[in-house]
């Protein structure tokens, strides 16, 4: 697949941030990681003409300023990125959250599991799935 | 001693031939109004009242007047006035026009007989005007004043008096002086009708009518009515022959019920006769606007009062029912004021108080401080607590039973069983009740009770014989009583009678009450609302510190682990110990945050109820527990089938899983068996969890529901977070239900919860 559309991180903490891009890491990836840090910057980034759209976004719901179930509603709703699977990534179980966001358009829900071994394998699954299973709906090269 | 037997006791059937000879058939028919007659101590005359012409003049007025009736008859009033007084007639009426109250109009003298002055009075009823002559008595002007002089000084001894009974006395000698009447009584009438006399002056030489009581009968209810309208009434001679009204074929019938000449009852003649009396004069006395009762006069020789003796007396009459009032209210006064005084110390009592019943009933200061009555009932709430002798409770409860279909607000008597028979049982220590209820629609009451007091009534005559039968001529006759000797009657079921000041402290006590429980219950909403919204602000914090403090306790975790993978060769044995320590800290930290997120959660979130098939519900759930614990050593039975409720599926799984996993947890037995079952025999189901694991001591059934409360030391059985049956007990108490054990160390426990209000069989 094309390296050049990124998996976007949606992610304010620097350190979750370190763990997630290790742990991508060590379960392989191939693909380019972005990261903004704030839901604006997200819009920003997806909006832009002048560069690839990503081939999927992982979320913390748990963002400064505008939340993460916000900008979902917005990605879903816009013109650019509705068809961008977003995929939640997050501190939360608690079924009200998870419910909610595939109400809002979640293609799918991870909680951030306790132990590194454990974010490593599921890491794994996501990629196994979005990029060996399912086709993304990105015109690949 | 009673008054005319008016008009309107009988009924409107027409005149009767022999108006003297009453007997039962006839006696109701008897019109007195439509007698055409009057007495002869005045002249009437009956006009048109717009043109005056004189439609009817009574037979006297020859004598009086100096013209004859049938020279008056068709002219009009000029010819008997002159033109001169007739037109200040005119003017007069025109200015106060008349109706059927008896009014003063002016003085006149006739044509024929100018040095003899007249009083006019009119009335005016069914298109007649009813003129009264009646001749001025001269009196010195110095009598006139001296007259006045000494009404005056009356009226300030009245006002003088400080008791009741003084005010009275002195009230009847005033009146005998002005009036020259032998007796003056003061009579007054009771609830049900009949009166006695509580005053009296009379001669040495005549017996005593005082402490006497009269039937209803004697002053009959229409008689009571028309006082109300007539300031006083005189009959100067018993004995008198009526005057007819000429001519006597008339169009229509001349009203006389409100003429001062009014010719009376042959019952009522006959009636004084019988008492001895040959004149009377009667005056009604007025309490706060109604008629409270009568002063009458007595002679035993005819004695008539002009109009100008009349008028002190009718002064005088008027000042009493004025000033009757606030004589019986400054006799009260001391009584009211200790009430007072009580009710302030019992609001104060309730004010701090926990039990507004308690505080009425108990201690110095209570219902039966400084109050006359026996005992006190209050119920309140469903509850019944006695003070002082009472009717037996069950008696109460019928009694409540029966005042609740009976009355609104407040109920007092004097005589209970006249109103509930059954009340014949208790009536030696509840003869007088003061009944009041809490509020109209409420179920609370307080009861004062009265013992009975055995009275002696003296009647004047048998009080169940007011008339007398005897056979005239094949017809039943009716003659007034005869005898007046004294009939004593013993009365029982009675008590004293209730004061107006102790029924207005009971409506005081009941609004005070009524304050308190309204304001209390307010108070009350309040602080449930204050502890709602706390809760709800308690577990929004809670859920988001621990929401938010999980990214960075995972933070920790995740980096400890980064060392372990990156740094293990360079750590001794020991360090990478203390890096494994270190993760186990976090990872219970973890746990904790975890617990006290699901906990918060069952405060915030709303509930999504639905219908939970308990026996699929729980199947699932059991398979959730087996899949974690991998152990074939637990068996977990369902026994029986389990109903169908209301309630939140994942909550009520919840609220499993956590009693499961402690029945497999706190159990050192090599097979564990626990039980699922539901009691489906009562109002709500019960379920239950059993379990043949350690027991838990009696002493700690409260404790372990206490949030992150450790029974045991976490290496014995495990560590767990603490809240496992706190989350379990707020889930069941959110469902409006109940959770309970029953179990002894050693021998297992059982779990016992409901996930519904329990409701009680009826």
């Amino acid at each position: 697949m094309e390296k050049s559309n990124p998996i976007l991180i949606i992610e304010d903490s620097i350190e979750d941030f370190e763990i997630v891009s290790w742990a991508f890491q060590k379960a392989g990836n191939q693909q380019s990681i972005e990261r903004v840090a704030r839901a604006e910057d997200a819009l920003l980034r997806i909006n832009q003409f002048d560069a690839l759209k990503p081939c999927l976004i992982l979320l913390d719901l748990n963002l400064p300023g505008m939340s993460g179930k916000e900008l979902l509603t917005l990605i879903k709703q816009s013109d650019d990125g509705s068809f961008i699977p977003v995929v939640v990534l997050s501190n939360s179980n608690n079924p009200h959250d998870i419910k909610s966001c595939y109400r809002l358009g979640a293609s799918g829900y991870i909680c951030k599991p306790l132990q590194l071994q454990q974010f490593i394998d599921k890491i794994k699954n996501l990629m196994s799935y979005w990029f060996n299973t399912v086709a993304l709906p990105l015109e690949r090269n | 001693m009673a008054e005319n037997k008016p008009d309107e006791f009988y009924n409107d059937l027409g005149r009767i031939d022999q108006p003297d000879i009453l007997s039962l058939q006839n006696c109701d028919r008897e019109q007195v109004q439509f007698s055409g007659a009057i007495q002869p101590y005045g002249a009437l005359l009956v006009l048109d009242p717009n043109s005056l012409t004189i439609i009817s003049a009574s037979a006297n007025t020859y004598s009086l007047l100096a013209a004859t009736w049938d020279s008056l008859v068709g002219s009009n009033i000029d010819s008997l006035l002159g033109e001169e007084q007739a037109q200040a007639l005119r003017l007069q009426l025109m200015a106060k026009p008349v109706n059927t109250a008896l009014a003063y109009l002016m003085t006149v003298s006739c044509l024929k007989s100018v040095n003899q002055p007249f009083h006019l009075f009119a009335n005016a009823t069914e298109g007649q005007l009813l003129l009264e002559f009646e001749a001025v008595e001269a009196i010195e002007p110095s009598v006139q004043t001296v007259s006045w002089q000494r009404l005056y000084s009356a009226m300030q001894c009245l006002q003088q008096t400080t008791s009741l009974s003084g005010f009275f006395a002195e009230a009847l000698e005033q009146i005998q002086f002005f009036s020259g009447f032998e007796r003056v009584m003061a009579y007054r009438f009771d609830t049900d009708g009949s009166g006695e006399v509580i005053a009296e002056i009379k001669p040495d030489a005549l017996e005593s009518y005082l402490s006497l009581h009269y039937p209803a009968s004697d002053i009959p209810e229409p008689a009571r009515r028309l006082f109300a309208l007539s300031p006083l009434r005189h009959l100067p001679d018993v004995d008198y022959t009526p005057v007819p009204l000429l001519p006597e074929t008339l169009e229509k019938t001349v009203n006389l019920s409100y003429a001062n000449l009014r010719s009376v009852s042959v019952m009522y003649t006959g009636y004084l006769r019988n008492m001895g009396v040959k004149a009377t004069l009667v005056m009604p006395l007025f309490k706060a606007g109604k008629l409270w009762g009568l002063i009458a006069c007595q002679h035993s020789t005819p004695l008539y009062l002009s109009y100008e003796k009349r008028i002190p007396l009718e002064l005088l009459s008027q000042m009493l029912s004025q000033w009757m009032l606030s004589r019986e209210e400054q006799e009260q006064l001391a009584y009211k004021e200790q009430l007072n005084q009580v009710l302030d110390q019992l609001m104060v009592k309730m004010a701090k108080s926990e039990s507004l019943q308690q505080a009425l009933i108990q201690d110095d200061i209570n219902l039966l401080t400084d109050f006359d009555a026996g005992g006190v009932a209050v119920l309140m709430d469903g509850k019944l607590v006695v003070l002082g002798k009472t009717p037996l409770q069950n008696q109460i409860t019928l009694l409540i039973k029966w005042l609740a279909q009976q009355v609104e607000d407040i109920f007092t008597t004097d005589s209970l069983s006249k109103h509930f028979p059954f009340a014949q049982e208790f009536s030696d220590v509840a003869s007088g009740l003061l009944a009041i209820r809490l509020s109209s629609k409420s179920q609370d009451w307080i009861i004062w009770f009265r013992a009975e007091i055995l009275t002696e009534v003296n009647w004047a005559g048998n009080p169940d014989k007011p008339v007398e039968i005897d056979e005239f001529n094949g017809e039943i006759r009716l003659q007034p009583r005869t005898s007046f000797a004294l009939w004593q009657q013993t009365v029982n079921a009675r008590s004293r009678p209730w004061l107006e000041c102790e029924q207005e402290y009971a409506i005081r006590l009941r609004n005070a009450l009524f304050t308190i429980v309204v304001e209390r219950a307010w108070l009350l909403a309040q602080i449930n609302a204050d502890l709602e919204r706390s809760n709800l602000e308690l577990d929004s914090f809670a859920y988001a510190a621990s929401h938010d403090m999980k990214e960075p306790l995972r933070g920790i975790y995740n980096y400890v682990e980064f060392l372990k993978l990156e740094e293990s060769e360079h750590l001794s044995p020991t360090g990478r110990q203390r890096l494994e320590t270190i993760l186990n800290l976090a990872e219970r930290m973890v746990g904790f945050l975890d617990t006290l997120l699901q906990y918060s959660r069952i405060g915030k979130n709303k509930l999504e109820f639905s219908a939970c098939n308990m026996n699929e519900l729980i199947k699932e759930t059991v398979t959730i527990i087996n899949d974690a614990w991998q152990d074939n050593a637990i068996n977990i039975e369902i026994q029986g089938s389990l109903p169908v409720i209301n309630g939140d599926a994942v909550w009520v799984s919840r609220i499993f899983q956590n009693l499961l996993t402690n029945a497999i947890k706190y159990n050192q037995q090599p097979c564990k068996q626990i039980v699922i079952g539901c009691d489906t025999t009562q109002a709500t189901p019960v379920f239950f969890v059993r379990d043949n694991g350690i027991g838990i001591a009696p002493e700690y059934h409260e404790k372990i529901f206490e949030l992150f409360y450790h029974l045991h030391n976490r290496e014995v059985f495990g560590s767990g977070s603490g809240a496992g049956l706190t989350i379990v007990r707020r889930a069941v108490e959110r469902h409006g239900g109940r959770i309970w054990l029953e179990s002894t160390l050693g021998q297992g426990s059982t779990f016992f919860f409901t996930l519904s209000p329990i409701k009680i069989k009826s």
